[in-house]
């Protein structure tokens, strides 16, 4: 009795229908609320607008790394390298301007299309290949992790003074004076807005969906999977970079030793969000909120001054309360 | 009836081990349905999957339209139009009817973006052509298996496609859905398009075909006009031997009751009442989707019971988990065997202890020398066909497989067995031995609740017949009074509420 | 129903939270932390380097000695690895977000953290340098072991212990940090100035990690069998090698030097299986980084370079007074 039967007449008009995503997706936006709330209240010191620019500072890069992961995850597939594949760009960058004296423009163009290259042999190496993601993800952790040492020389590239501009300067607060968006968070959002076009409305985020719902009918009806998946990992790689970027900006330096664990924490922020690990469903506005709950919980609980083992302990709460609440959700639909 | 379009002479296919085609051929003309029909492993299938591409064949010709066809793939054979709708349905659940409808060739804007407007309107005028009321935007995931076939259809479709093979295209359907399908069915036929036609429900091949094309151990036994045979006759080249349908003889005699079951509700069942009585087969019939399936797990305590009691041997039990009710001596043969009943992957001896592993351990050893030797006579009393009782499950054939988890629950001493239809995807020749087999373990004490949607198979087996509808029981029919009129009278027996809501 | 079921799948969420936070509250209180929020006592926010490792948590000791005291509030934070440089960005801009009097950082990458650092001391916040220092003016004080000169303490005693020949292998925890490249080069640096017939034949990284330290010391043991002696330079490195040492037998027989200390180290010092160790001195690091940023705060004049001081220890003077309130298990 669950299929919607309609005439023409009423398939013309607009009609959204509330889907279980939805729910989780609103579900998440009202912790978010909530969480803000508490926190206001908790501590006088929070909701203050040099806090909340932390806040949104802290949330980019952790930001940019979930929406790339959120294609691949969204295709059934884990990538664990983002982390170290974001620092590796930004050493990438670091050399090219400081050691070749490149001009910026070009260190930052770097930066991504190395993400954008390392993404595309993650994906040959999971599409073509048939290397399990998680190992080959893996491996491709290792190997930047390893060769963003090696490229540096070990020890942290500062960049000229100009480059912190690209993440800290603010774009916005010239246009609009007194409200001093810090450029990195416009990159954010920015880039969440296309990353929402490229999965909703184009050709690849179809194939996405389609191939992390039933990837053997997506092959069987003449989809080139292994191609598309392979663009998925070279998008999600790009996104790689450019928080490479933000990162390495924000810094003023490219820290080859940094970026081991960024995978896990922007995953966390992907599930959080509603995208589903076993593929198929999932949703950018989601990763977004899901990154946001991520920062805004860990910069409130530091404001309120809560012992850091505690603050841990709280962030692994939630991850496991969403995952939970996500499962159930599902569950109940059947 | 138009031009042969089709016509493949001469086919072979071998796979490791295997002579899976033997000059096998085939012709199907336009406007005609044209059934397979043949045991599991008779060739069906790769035949077809040689013909979509799936599988590349070994020799003979393929002539399609007056041309020759060489390498072929699925994309290829599916823009000639050469669609197939398999068993398994080929969609992906979380897009949308549309979405899947044109999966791989979306209209686009700039060659990047997809149109969904153009989309779900092609879909629409599909849907349309077909007179299918569904909305091109609803997730496939949220529709019926028997809308999910149609929407495998508006696919097929939409290639314009000249032959369209169904591969069991029924085996989920309603009998109204069933009757939509066919009104579908002699539409396309009108169109011109030939179908290809597998199943095994004879009833449906003399309604809806023209010629039968039976097949055997992957040889063409012979094509006949439908108008001029008789299932008998159909039954015997399948086999190559014939089948003695034989009838229930006797009603059940008032024997001690083994299982009561009183006012029974969960979220879909309504008061179920019935009770079991030792040596009997209780046959539970209904279209699917009544509830059948539901009654056995909420027994077996693997759905939650709202209220509701339930006695074995006039004592109140409680059943909470798959566990409880294993302890109260019931065994449940599910239906899904490869997902629920075996580990496939482990052998004959692993699986037949399997439940019954504390019994065959000491402080936490198992005790194999105890495993094998259960494990081989259960072997021999069921006349299991297995190379031995190391031979992984995976490696069986479905009516042998169906023994293996016989052999595990009588193992574990169950005195209650619950088949969920015993004979689904087992070969002809094997469902007389299974037959055999429930029949014998009835008359050796235990206790069968029967589920099936084969109503031969029921009014064949049963002692009393529990007919379903809507998660009710409708009647309860002693062997005497039960055919398949009768039954199907009950199975469609709806609630008057929901009678003239219906009707609105 | 299932309407429901959202909802009280919200409540949880939030019943959770809530619990979670004050549960937080409660356990704080309880271990009389005495950073509640109400206090009117000055605050001094304390951002380390890292924040489970044993030596943090005795400098945090100290900090919290510190600040009982003085009669004020502190609070102790660090990132989870010395690489994670954004951390402590994120963790020193909450910080000022909470108005302290001062602050106290060990900074990890000092460029990193100029402009929070350049707001902190808009808003007249107190900053003191701990542990390693901030090329910047903005910092009143720095509180730190003079790392060049303690590891080249280490290098004397080695060269003593081998006769002053041979060769020798180095275990240094990284290639980047401040520390990892003074106590490397404070070594090397002595060993080739003062003891020519000494030859460092390689210097490998672990990370700081017991076992990959092991693994590491273990191949250059492997690839050197005349290999006299070893530096490890910090606890988890010095750990790694007695390790590698232990298991293929070459006690005694190949001299372990480390640095710092923790329970293995200092068990190992004792019974003679290892040399000696240099100390740094963890309590007054903590200890008098929050003396110096709380004295700055009120105005008072304080020293710029404030050494925190460095011993060598070895079975003989390791359960003396003077060393052994310096050693943290």
């Amino acid at each position: 009795m669950k299929d919607k039967e309609m005439t023409a007449q009423q398939i013309l008009k607009p009609s959204r229908v509330f889907s279980g995503q939805a729910i989780q997706k609103i579900l998440a936006f009202l912790t978010l609320i909530v969480m803000i709330v508490f926190f206001s209240v908790a501590s006088p010191n929070f909701f203050v607008s040099d806090n909340i620019i932390s806040i949104l500072l802290a949330t980019c890069v952790n930001g940019l790394l979930a929406l790339g992961v959120t294609f691949v995850i969204i295709t059934g597939g884990i990538d664990l390298s983002i982390g170290t594949v974001m620092t590796f760009a930004s050493v990438m960058a670091g050399v090219v301007v400081t050691s070749l004296g490149a001009p910026l423009w070009l260190g930052v163009l770097v930066a991504v299309v190395t993400g954008g290259v390392i993404g595309s042999i993650t994906g040959l190496l999971v599409a073509y290949l048939r290397i399990p993601a998680f190992i080959a993800t893996l491996g491709i952790m290792m190997i930047t992790k390893g060769l963003s040492l090696v490229v540096s020389g070990a020890s942290p590239i500062y960049f000229p003074a100009e480059y912190k501009e690209i993440a800290v300067g603010s774009l916005v607060g010239k246009v609009i004076p007194g409200f001093s968006l810090q450029n990195g968070v416009l990159i954010f959002f920015v880039m969440a807005i296309l990353a929402g076009v490229i999965l909703n409305r184009t050709i690849l985020g179809r194939y996405n969906f389609a191939i992390g719902s039933n990837t053997e009918a997506t092959r069987l009806s003449g989809v080139n999977v292994a191609g598309w998946l392979t663009a998925i990992h070279t998008l999600s790689g790009i996104f790689c970079g450019i928080a490479g970027v933000v990162m390495s900006s924000r810094l003023g330096s490219a820290q080859p030793a940094l970026g081991q664990g960024y995978e896990l924490e922007a995953i966390a922020a992907v599930v959080i969000g509603g995208t589903s690990l076993s593929g198929g469903q999932g949703t950018i506005s989601g990763t977004v909120i899901g990154a946001f709950i991520m920062s805004v919980l860990t910069n409130g609980l530091r404001i309120m001054g809560v012992k850091q083992e505690w603050q841990t302990v709280t962030i692994g709460i939630v991850v496991i309360l969403a995952v939970f609440i996500d499962i159930y959700r599902r569950k109940k639909q059947r | 009836m138009g031009e042969t379009i089709l016509r493949m002479e001469g086919i072979e296919k071998r796979f490791p081990g295997v002579h899976a085609l033997q000059n096998c051929h085939f012709d199907l003309k336009g406007g005609e349905v044209h059934a397979l029909l043949g045991e599991n492993g008779a060739g069906k299938s790769t035949l077809m999957k040689v013909l979509t591409g799936v599988h590349k064949k070994d020799g003979g010709r393929i002539v399609f339209m007056g041309e020759e066809l060489g390498a072929l793939s699925t994309q290829k054979t599916q823009a000639m139009g050469i669609s197939m709708i398999h068993q398994e349905l080929n969609l992906m659940p979380h897009l949308s009817a549309a979405q899947n409808i044109f999966i791989g060739r979306e209209p686009r804007i700039g060659g990047v973006f997809t149109d969904e407007k153009r989309l779900n309107r092609e879909a629409m005028r599909l849907f349309q052509m077909l007179g299918l009321g569904l909305d091109p935007r609803v997730r496939v995931a949220d529709i019926t298996v028997a809308k999910q076939q149609m929407v495998e259809i508006a696919k097929a479709l939409s290639f314009e496609s000249k032959v369209l093979i169904m591969d069991e295209p029924t085996a989920a359907l309603t009998a109204r859905e069933i009757e939509e399908l066919f009104k579908i069915i002699r539409d396309l036929k009108a169109r011109g398009v030939g179908i290809v036609y597998i199943s095994h429900r004879m009833e449906e091949l003399m309604e809806i075909t023209d010629r039968i094309t039976v097949m055997r151990d992957g040889a063409h036994i012979k094509t006949v006009e439908t108008a001029s045979v008789t299932t008998g006759e159909l039954i015997h080249m399948m086999v190559g031997r014939t089948i003695f349908e034989q009838a229930k003889e006797s009603g059940s005699a008032k024997r001690e009751v083994a299982l009561e079951v009183r006012g029974l509700n969960t979220r879909v069942l309504k008061d179920i009442s019935f009770t079991l009585h030792r040596g009997e087969i209780l046959g539970f019939a209904g279209l699917m989707g009544a509830g059948r399936t539901e009654v056995a797990r909420a027994i077996f305590g693997a759905d939650t019971i709202t209220s509701g009691e339930i006695l074995i041997k006039d004592r109140l039990v409680r059943i909470a988990s798959p566990k409880d009710a294993v302890r109260c001596g019931i065994g449940y043969l599910s239906e899904d065997r490869k997902r629920y009943g075996l580990a496939l992957s482990m052998t004959v001896e692993e699986n037949t202890v399997l439940a019954s592993m504390k019994s065959f351990s000491r402080v936490g050893f198992i005790r194999f020398r105890e495993t094998a030797k259960t494990a081989a006579d259960y072997v021999s009393m069921l006349k299991t066909k297995t190379p031995g009782i190391r031979q992984a499950v995976r490696n069986l054939s479905g009516g042998n497989q169906q023994k293996v988890i016989i052999a595990k629950w009588l193992v574990r001493d169950c005195d209650i067995l619950i088949f969920d239809e015993p004979t689904r995807g087992i070969d002809i020749g094997a469902k007389s031995e299974i037959y055999k087999l429930l029949s014998e373990l009835a008359a050796g004490g235990k206790s069968i609740i029967m589920i099936s949607s084969e109503l031969p198979e029921i009014l064949r087996m049963s002692d009393r017949v529990a007919v379903m509808c809507e998660g009710r029981i409708t009647k309860i029919l002693d062997i005497k009074e039960a055919n398949q009129e009768t039954i199907m009278e009950y199975a469609t027996q709806r609630e008057e509420k929901q009678q003239s809501a219906k009707e609105n | 129903m299932k309407q429901y079921m959202k909802y009280i799948g919200l409540a949880v969420v939030l019943a959770l939270f809530l619990a979670t936070g004050v549960g937080c509250n409660a356990m704080q209180q309880m271990e009389g932390g005495g950073n509640e929020e109400n206090s009117d006592k000055p605050y001094v926010a304390v951002i380390a380097k890292g924040f489970q490792h044993k030596f943090w948590q005795t400098v945090k000791k100290g900090a919290e000695q510190a600040a009982k005291d003085l009669d004020i509030r502190i609070t102790f934070e660090g990132p989870d690895t010395e690489a994670q440089v954004d951390k402590q960005v994120e963790m020193l801009d909450a910080a000022i977000s909470k108005n302290p009097v001062a602050i106290c950082i060990a900074a990890l990458d000092s460029r990193a953290l100029l402009g929070s650092l350049d707001k902190a001391a808009e808003r007249g916040i107190a900053l003191v340098g701990f542990d390693s220092g901030v090329d910047s003016d903005l910092l009143v004080a720095t509180a730190a072991t003079d790392n060049t000169a303690a590891a080249a303490l280490a290098a004397d005693k080695l060269a003593e212990a081998i006769g002053e020949e041979g060769k020798v292998g180095m275990v240094v925890h990284d290639q980047v940090s401040t520390t990892g490249r003074q106590r490397r080069d404070g070594f090397r640096e002595r060993i080739e100035s003062t003891y020519p017939n000494i030859e460092i034949v390689d210097i490998q990284y672990g990370e700081g990690d017991h076992t990959q330290s092991a693994d590491v010391a273990k191949a250059m043991i492997t690839a050197n069998s005349d290999l006299k002696a070893i530096y490890g330079s910090n606890e988890g490195s010095a750990i790694g090698v007695m390790l590698a040492v232990e298991e293929l037998n070459k006690v005694g027989k190949i001299q372990v030097v480390g640095f710092d200390s923790g329970k293995k180290q200092v068990d190992s010092i004792r019974n003679g299986d290892m040399l000696g160790a240099v100390t740094q001195n963890p309590i007054q690091l903590g200890y008098k980084a929050v003396e110096a940023a709380y004295r700055a705060s009120r105005g008072e004049t304080v020293q710029k370079e404030i050494d925190t001081g460095f011993e060598w220890y070895d079975k003989n003077n390791v359960d003396s007074d003077v060393i052994k309130p310096l050693l943290y298990d």
